[in-house]
């Protein structure tokens, strides 16, 4: 709370009526900080790049809009002809182009970054070409863009441009004894004062200082009515410039979709490896070591009893440590531990971590098992992952719920430097993770400075 | 048998390596070298040069077909050396690979078969001495997916056991004493296929082999 701060509020002082209006220090504080912005305004850069950006931006989608026009007429009426169908093509793809120009400007003058849509691709041909161009949605999102912008520039000069002719008309009048001849005058204070009031009258001292005052006032008003403009014209090129949203959405689906096909079939050559090499070769051996048991003991007069028991000891170690291996894989698939909840399992995945883990669990709803899985198998190969390289002393998993979402954040007091690079194998359960991640549209965050902490965040949808 | 038979393995799992080297020395082998790796074959087969070298086809360093592509670079160099591979599954491309010119010294076996002990020492035998010793499974991939179904089916069932067993590589005596059975009815029964089959007659073991599988295959 802060408190009104009687002695450093304003004093208004109103016919005679002392109005005491208390104002906090924090709020004069930020209105000193506003008026001196506003002051300051029409002298800082960015209100000219503005106005040049919408003045040249504007000029040029007039002319876009123009050509791309009477191609589009032209073309809808030629339609029935083939000539009709290339120039609507042609209109689309000019379009395509004239937004590229109107993206690289809003860049070049506006710092405005927007991403460029996905290019251009044309099928075989030029029926190929002809069909990819009506069929552009970003061609038909620019010819929409040039389509709003028009209108909107055309306002924006009769509003924005006419501020900044008439604060500089009114400046100026009083030296060049005119002024006030703009829309902004004639629009504005026309509108407020019916009858022309006393300071526009032409001549004498009060229309020059009433000119100034005016002008004045149109000068720091014109900043902020400019930016009103290329704000709203920010929003269209974002929106109907940058890339298609329904578009990258498919993208980055199939990426990640190529990803978990790619990471589904590398896990089942990991478990057929594993089940060859280890379950497999160590049957074969156990069988063959009883099969010499079995034909020692056949020859009943030459039993070498020592050896047949060597080979059944050996037999029955190799059986035992198929079985665990086995185990091993089988949890490797599906960790047995999640049909008891996620939370048993991740306390039990902390318990075996080598590395001493606290795990705090505050989850109102449960997850869907592929997000349990997602989520178990995370935490399995961070933690595994901490114990192989951090040199950690200690580390921590936490599970919350944040709305429809489970945040998982894995922590660790190690050496840090970890990263997400797709070459290496040190790395590649990590990437292996963020794909695994991706594919249920959840993130995965790494912060891992060198000399740690290694904080890994992963945001998953509670349903998948 | 003149002497005691040279055995080099090359097999990337310890615990069957260590296994195999057991039963060998067991059954009065010599192991000539006990690797795992091709290149450690190669070496060990230049120094003490074997009768016969188990190869697992899996091995160091991608794991798919080291062993087969080693089997065939060490045939082809050192003339009557025999070659088991030796494998936890059978591919039949394999084993057409194997076989394109000679079935003598040949052996393509399913590792599961060392639980037979006599069996797969048997098996070996013949390899190292020039015989061939195809798996039961291979054979039954060959006639699956042969495409003479027609021709085979003028046989009759005791004919298609013999001539399975045949296609293993295996003897009249070994085929009689499986079948239980005189060897003069498998002579018969032999006979018989090769002239229902209208194959080569041939005295030699993997020459009549190696008739059996080009027909399974053409």
């Amino acid at each position: 709370m802060v408190e009104p701060a009687e002695d450093t509020g304003v004093h208004v002082r109103i016919r005679g009526k002392e109005l005491s209006l208390a104002i906090s220090e924090e709020h004069a504080l930020r209105l000193k900080a506003l008026a001196q912005q506003i002051i300051r305004e029409p002298f800082t850069k960015r209100p000219w790049a503005e106005l040049a950006f919408f003045l040249v931006s504007g000029g040029l989608a007039v002319v876009g809009l123009g050509f791309v026009g009477v191609t589009m007429v032209a073309g809808v009426v030629l339609a029935i002809t083939f000539f009709g169908l290339a120039l609507l093509a042609l209109s689309i793809r000019s379009a395509r182009g004239i937004g590229g120009w109107q993206r690289g400007l809003a860049r070049a003058m506006l710092d405005e970054t927007v991403e460029d849509p996905e290019p251009f691709v044309g099928r075989h041909g030029f029926l190929g070409w002809l069909q990819a161009s009506l069929r552009d949605r970003v061609g038909w999102r620019a010819v929409a863009y040039l389509a709003i912008k028009v209108p909107w520039t055309i306002l924006g000069v009769f509003v924005a441009v006419s501020l900044w002719w008439d604060a500089f008309a009114c400046l100026t009048g009083p030296v060049f004894s005119r002024g006030g001849g703009g829309l902004a005058v004639w629009g504005l204070v026309r509108g407020v004062f019916p009858d022309s009031p006393f300071w526009l009258q032409e001549g004498g001292f009060f229309h020059g200082i009433g000119l100034f005052i005016l002008g004045a006032l149109f000068l720091f008003a014109a900043p902020w009515v400019t930016r009103g403009f290329v704000t709203v014209d920010r929003l269209l090129i974002r929106s109907l410039l940058g890339p298609d949203p329904t578009a990258a959405r498919v993208r980055t689906l199939e990426e990640a979709r190529t990803h978990t096909v790619d990471a589904s079939a590398a896990t089942l050559r990991r478990i057929e490896r594993d089940l060859h090499d280890g379950t497999q070769a160590q049957l074969v051996a156990l069988a063959m070591r009883l099969g010499m048991a079995k034909e020692k003991l056949e020859d009943a007069d030459t039993v070498d009893l020592d050896r047949v028991r060597e080979l059944v000891d050996e037999a029955h170690r190799g059986a035992k440590e198929a079985i665990a291996e086995l185990r091993d894989i089988a949890r490797g698939i599906h960790p047995p531990a999640l049909d008891i909840g996620l939370e048993g399992a991740l306390t039990t995945l902390a318990a075996r971590s080598a590395v001493p883990t606290e795990v705090s669990f505050d989850l109102r709803s449960r997850p869907t098992p592929a997000i349990e899985a997602i989520a178990y198998f995370c935490v399995a190969e961070l933690l595994a992952n901490v114990a192989q390289h951090a040199q950690a002393s200690r580390a921590s998993v936490s599970c919350a719920q944040q709305g429809t979402w489970l945040r998982l954040v894995v922590r660790d007091d190690g050496l840090g430097g970890a990263a997400l690079s797709r070459v290496g194998s040190s790395s590649s359960g990590l990437s292996g993770l963020t794909d695994r991640v991706h594919a249920v549209d959840g993130r995965l965050h790494l912060v891992s400075p060198h000399g740690g902490p290694t904080v890994v965040t992963v945001d998953l949808p509670l349903t998948a | 048998m003149v002497g005691a038979l040279r055995v080099a393995i090359a097999e990337d799992s310890a615990i069957l390596r260590d296994g195999l080297v057991q039963l060998l020395v067991d059954r009065g082998f010599v192991i000539t070298g006990a690797v795992g790796e091709p290149d450690a074959l190669r070496s060990s087969v230049a120094q003490h040069p074997p009768d016969v070298a188990v190869i697992d086809i899996r091995m160091p360093p991608t794991f798919t077909d080291e062993g087969l592509r080693l089997a065939l670079e060490l045939r082809a160099r050192y003339e009557g050396l025999g070659i088991l591979l030796f494998s936890q599954y059978i591919e039949t491309r394999y084993a057409a690979d194997l076989l394109a010119d000679d079935a003598a010294g040949i052996g393509y076996l399913l590792k599961d078969r060392v639980a037979d002990v006599s069996d797969f020492v048997e098996a070996l035998e013949r390899v190292a001495i020039g015989g061939t010793a195809l798996d039961p499974e291979v054979v039954t991939q060959l006639i699956g997916a042969t495409r003479r179904t027609g021709s085979l089916s003028v046989l009759t069932p005791r004919e298609r056991e013999v001539l399975a067993l045949m296609a293993e590589g295996r003897s009249n005596a070994a085929i009689a004493s499986a079948m239980v059975v005189s060897e003069g009815a498998v002579e018969k029964h032999v006979a018989n296929i090769f002239t229902k089959l209208d194959l080569p007659v041939s005295e030699n073991d993997h020459r009549r082999v190696l008739a059996v599988l080009r027909f399974l295959e053409s």
